[in-house]
């Protein structure tokens, strides 16, 4: 199964930067999460805010390396309805929205490259 | 369908660190492993289960979570090993000698190409904003500045092995 397809292009969810978008909408709301959540209720402390930003820090760091060491290797994606795909894993966004992927194996053929929703994906899973 | 877990937030989140957790995921998955982090912005949730000779990585998407279950805490071993996972590995760490003579010749290409750079110590210092470590290859560069940081990772990855002339290359 490795006869490559044409370019399929999938409806791309609001840009955040665009105008126009309003940001109460629920389809905003559900494809533009915002980014960073932090624990309202710690505002009024000061130090508490700061043990908070340096776990993110210790936890964001650990995940990008995650990322960085699986740039360029065969992922597994396991999406919704158990479809599961394989691809090689390039690059993720800086929300983790999107991941870039090159030779994704689908039930319909191998799309050279592909942006993968990270709506879309339940687990994936790699060797190192 | 959103179960807490995404809302827990950082300081929660750290205290899951080097625990076995069994994650149970929207499509009636369910993930055993050690739990190395949990990224801040997305709640993902990254497992590892350690084979032979490397180790078996599953992340599992914050928006799909539905229960962690603590099962039980890493041992020392197993921490450090956790921990070192997805570190770059250090290469052999070469003799004083040949770190000084690298450490020189990289000085001395960044200052042909008219960079200002310092050594200290075992580092060397560039423009006050850039650290490059022993043993000065492109990946031992530190910077917050990343226009810097490209640059100079890439003059040193051009630099001629070979005894360079005097002349520094054209831009």
């Amino acid at each position: 199964m490795a006869t490559p397809m044409s370019v399929l292009r999938l409806p791309k969810g609001p840009d955040p930067n665009s105008r126009g978008f309003d940001p109460k909408s629920p389809r905003y709301i559900a494809l533009c999460r915002p980014s960073v959540s932090t624990s309202a209720a710690s505002g009024a402390d000061a130090e508490e805010l700061q043990k908070e930003q340096d776990a993110r820090t210790v936890l964001r760091e650990s995940f990008l390396r995650c990322l960085l060491s699986m740039t360029s290797k065969k992922v597994q994606f396991h999406m919704h309805e158990k479809v599961k795909v394989e691809a090689t894993f390039g690059a993720s966004d800086i929300d983790v929205l999107n991941f870039q992927v090159s030779d994704l194996h689908t039930p319909i053929g191998v799309q050279k490259e592909a942006l993968i929703r990270c709506q879309d994906v339940i687990s994936f899973t790699f060797d190192t | 369908m959103q179960c807490g877990w995404s809302l827990l937030g950082p300081l929660q989140w750290l205290r899951y660190i080097n625990r076995e957790v069994k994650v149970r995921a929207g499509n009636d998955e369910e993930h055993r492993g050690w739990l190395l982090t949990v990224d801040p912005v997305s709640a993902s949730v990254v497992l590892v289960n350690f084979r032979k000779g490397g180790a078996s990585v599953q992340v599992v998407m914050g928006h799909a979570v539905e229960e962690v279950e603590v099962l039980k805490e890493a041992d020392d071993e197993t921490a450090e090993r956790l921990r070192t996972t997805f570190l770059p590995q250090r290469t052999l760490s070469l003799d004083p000698v040949e770190l000084r003579r690298r450490r020189g010749a990289i000085c001395k290409w960044l200052q042909k190409n008219r960079i200002p750079v310092e050594e200290a110590g075992e580092e060397l210092r560039v423009a006050g904003v850039l650290i490059i470590m022993a043993p000065y290859r492109p990946e031992d560069c530190c910077s917050s500045n990343q226009i810097i940081l490209g640059r100079i990772q890439r003059l040193i990855q051009i630099r001629p092995e070979t005894d360079p002339d005097p002349d520094p290359p054209r831009d």
